[in-house]
């Protein structure tokens, strides 16, 4: 068994575009175990449900941002051990050192091509 | 569309129509002085998120322009510009462009770099030398280590020992194989009976006995709504029940069996894959962010997490959606599930209606052309259902027979799906407010004039074609109050008005039709000019006596117009008669009302819906007609005192003390001369908008029925006097009336001998 076809991923992003673009280019690589949430919250409940590998996320969401999830993810013993990658129009900093801090695992700036995001995503996990 | 990507990218530019939407929302919020700090998050995020996407689809102008603004509102986010009137301004313009982007990409235009120069420059300026954010800091990726990993230097967080996690990598087909079989969904159901369910005679257990079918079953029930004994009203119902539900079913199989009672109950039903075993998850606390968070915002997001009670799963929604009130045993969980989800303040707001909700936005898409059959096949059976009416009748079954009850019940099933389905095509005129909006801060820009729009009754709601019908008229009614009829600034201090204008916006619901109304603070009609240009044009004859409405309504006139100039802002050959047959085009009516000096109210009337009216049906000069239930004011039978003759070849009617012209339907229409003697005809009672009353005779009512319209437009253009056409119950095609536009055609001649016109008002 590869390891895409066990790795669980879910996709958070308030745009419904965007979720389905980076959905699409899962699929693309072959991980079919994908879920998605429109915000931070929400991705927290379905994670308490569905355990997952790999969390992509975006930066800038209404309620809680991206980074707020990682700390979220980051300070719940069951969930603390995810990959984490975050999507971002901007990579300052701030952003990154923030990142760093909490255990961020990899970032893609926006806007990205689906290999970008192939190649963050095996940087994290390893060879799909 | 089966190609993934152009789904998306369709997608893409419907979420842009909603993020402009928010846009413009957030900038009226900064434009009266109500904005607070997140109202400049909202519209950033807006435009970003544009960005996002716009850059995925490689719409680079769209891509540079967003990213400007953006660089721009993150400059007044972090305090280095105050939102002052000047930047709202320009705000609003870079909101019109960029929408005006999004159209042009998304209908594959030419990108015209002059039109965004300008608004660029101005953003650019604002910017300075000051983007140097882009400074690009290369992160280090950290792996996750698939073994046993410390947290050596705190850079990665280790291994991902997630409990119900298989594993990741090295060959575990057993392990993954035991952990597919746990993997049952567990379905969470919540159901809490409503007094009716009971008074119905339904049982729950049958219920519980039907899902047990399904899977593996637990119950429990939960009394603590339960009053003890001497308080208990043994008619009510208290007790609600937690199922559990083992089954690879899905939800749609447990929603089956809670179909019988379906609205009698509040039914939530989670979909959950088991995991770890521990059916019942509480993880949700343990996941509250602590305080500390990067962001100063975070720090009240543990308040929005959900209780555990709160469903879990993908989709919650009651069946119910009455209000909560007259649920006499309505968990607790529930209501706290309803909280809004951190949906920000610019959004629709959906949000009161959905009880139980879990995510932000439950809605579908449809293809308008769907909903369009949709509307044409409830309109034949309402056709359908009138003629089995009508055979029923013939066949003369006695009243109380089944059949004729079962028709009573299927007349009223067809009008409830008939209001149903025009809900679907029901639309908030707010998008078409939004686009006024713009149209004010141009016309205004190009005039020099300060002009203020105010909307109210945005979330009335109208056919979605009426609204897109309108934007063209509204348009042009709006360039004209800002072009003729506001003051300009220095007229207005003269007589005391402040410098800025103020057109106002309007729609409400009024006896079954929406009225939009289009108001100015201006000057008001200049009738003594508008009457000397009818005649200079010789539109009118000059020694004709008129009123000042009458004088008001020569605007309507072809080829009128007032200004001394034609000015390029109100177009040229696109004058109120084109606005007034648009209107009439959608059953609509137009009326002006005017003061000097206070300003001018334009009000249209427009029907609900497109598709059917209820109508009288009349019978004339042997030709069956439908008039409109709803100008009829009431019906009368004449008698030989009732009627006057008044000039030489015109009656009117006395009505309880007051004249009403009389108007003969069949002479009107041609189908017969005047007649000699009017007593003890049958009139209807017709009232305008204006409050104008006529007395249109008829040979006989038949009856009052709901009719389908079939538009004659498309093939007869616009026949004065006669809205549409429908299909009788027999299968006969009827005319519909207009009857005010019959009124405002008409002679008013019902003596046989007549030659002369009089213009009724």
């Amino acid at each position: 068994m590869a390891l895409r076809d066990q790795l669980r991923t879910i996709v958070v992003d308030d745009m419904s575009t965007s979720r389905g673009l980076i959905t699409q280019a899962l699929d693309g690589f072959g991980i079919r175990q994908v879920e998605s949430a429109s915000d931070g919250p929400t991705a927290l409940k379905k994670i308490a449900a569905w355990p997952v590998h790999l969390v992509i996320s975006d930066m800038n969401m209404p309620g809680m941002n991206g980074l707020q999830l990682l700390h979220a993810l980051r300070s719940n013993a069951q969930t603390k051990g995810v990959g984490f990658l975050l999507i971002t129009g901007k990579a300052d900093r701030e952003i990154i050192e923030t990142g760093r801090k909490l255990g961020m695992n990899n970032l893609v700036k926006k806007p990205f091509q689906p290999d970008d995001l192939r190649k963050a995503i095996e940087a994290i996990v390893g060879r799909l | 569309m089966s190609d993934p990507m152009a789904e998306i990218r369709a997608s893409f530019f419907i979420e842009c129509e909603e993020l402009l939407e928010s846009l413009q929302d957030s900038l009226e919020l900064m434009d009266s002085g109500e904005a607070d700090d997140e109202t400049v998050n909202v519209m950033f995020r807006a435009v970003h998120s544009i960005k996002g996407g716009a850059g995925a689809f490689g719409l680079d102008e769209l891509v540079a322009f967003a990213h400007k603004f953006e660089t721009v509102m993150d400059m007044v986010r972090n305090g280095d510009l105050t939102p002052d009137h000047e930047l709202v301004k320009l705000f609003f313009v870079c909101g019109d462009k960029l929408s005006d982007l999004v159209r042009q990409a998304r209908d594959g235009e030419e990108y015209d770099p002059t039109q965004y120069a300008d608004t660029l420059a101005k953003l650019d300026a604002l910017i300075g030398e000051d983007e140097s954010d882009e400074e690009e800091i290369d992160f280090q990726p950290a792996a996750l280590s698939l073994e046993l990993g410390g947290e050596g230097e705190g850079t990665a967080p280790g291994l991902p020992d997630l409990p119900g996690l298989p594993p990741l990598g090295g060959d575990d087909g057993a392990d993954a194989d035991a952990a597919a079989a746990s993997q049952e969904p567990v379905l969470h159901i919540r159901f809490t009976p409503e007094t009716a369910l009971y008074a119905s005679g339904n049982e729950p257990l049958y219920l519980f006995r039907a899902v047990r079918d399904l899977g593996d079953l637990t119950v429990r029930c939960i009394e603590d709504k339960l009053p003890p004994l001497e308080a208990l009203d043994p008619e009510k119902a208290f007790l609600s029940w937690e199922l559990t539900l083992l089954s690879g079913e899905g939800e749609a199989a447990v929603r089956e069996a809670f179909d019988f009672v379906d609205g009698l109950c509040e039914l939530t039903v989670t979909e959950q894959t088991a995991a770890g075993g521990d059916s019942q998850p509480d993880p949700v606390e343990t996941a509250a962010p602590s305080t500390g968070s990067p962001d100063k915002s975070g720090a009240d997001t543990s308040a929005e997490l959900p209780t555990p009670a709160a469903p879990s799963g993908t989709r919650a929604a009651p069946i119910d959606t009455a209000e909560p009130a007259e649920k006499p045993a309505a968990p607790p969980a529930d209501k706290k599930a309803g909280k809004p989800q951190a949906k920000s303040a610019g959004s629709k707001s959906t949000g009161a209606k959905k009880s139980a909700a879990a995510t932000p936005r439950a809605t579908v898409r449809v293809d308008l052309d769907r909903i369009d059959r949709l509307v044409n096949l409830v309109g034949e059976i309402v056709i359908n259902q009138a003629m089995l009416s009508q055979s029923v009748e013939e066949a003369g079954l006695p009243p109380n027979s089944p059949v004729r009850t079962g028709l009573d019940e299927f007349l009223q099933l067809t009008r409830d799906i008939q209001e149903s389905v025009m809900m679907i095509r029901a639309q908030p005129v707010k998008s078409l407010f939004q686009r006024m909006a713009r149209i004010v801060r141009e016309a205004s820009a190009a005039v020099g004039k300060e002009v203020r729009l105010i909307t109210e009754g945005e979330n009335t709601e109208i056919d979605k074609t009426v609204i897109e019908r309108l934007a063209d008229p509204l348009t042009h009614m709006i360039r004209n109050a800002v072009d003729h009829g506001l003051e300009s600034a220095e007229e207005r201090l003269a007589v005391g008005k402040c410098a800025e204008g103020i057109i106002t916006l309007n729609a409400s619901h009024r006896s079954g039709r929406v009225v939009i109304e289009i108001s100015d603070d201006g000057a008001g009609i200049n009738r003594e000019r508008v009457h000397q240009i009818a005649i200079d044009k010789g539109l009118i004859d000059p020694d004709l006596q008129l009123s000042d409405s009458d004088i008001d309504n020569l605007l309507f006139l072809p080829g009128f117009s007032t200004a001394s100039e034609v000015s390029n802002l109100s177009g040229r050959g696109v004058g109120m008669d084109v606005v007034r047959s648009a209107i009439q085009a959608l059953g609509g009516r137009i009326s002006i009302a005017s003061t000097a000096g206070k300003g001018t109210t334009f009000s249209i009337s427009l029907p609900l819906t497109l598709a059917v009216l209820d109508g009288m049906i009349v019978r004339v000069a042997g030709e069956t007609l439908v008039v409109p239930l709803n100008v009829i004011q009431e019906t009368l039978a004449l008698g030989p005192d009732d009627i006057r003759p008044f000039g030489p070849d015109t009656h009117v009617v006395n009505i309880r003390n007051t004249f009403v012209p009389l108007l003969d339907l069949g002479a009107e229409l041609g189908y017969r001369e005047p007649l000699v003697d009017y007593a003890n005809s049958v009139i209807l009672l017709i009232a305008q908008d204006d409050g104008e009353r006529a007395a249109v005779v008829v040979d006989s009512i038949e009856d009052q029925r709901q009719v389908v319209i079939k538009g004659l437009q498309d093939s007869y253009g616009h026949v004065p006097g006669i809205a549409a056409a429908t299909i009788l119950g027999d299968g006969q095609i009827a005319l519909i009336l207009d009857p005010l536009d019959l009124i405002s055609e008409a002679s008013g001649c019902t003596r046989p001998q007549s030659s002369s016109e009089l213009t009724a008002g």
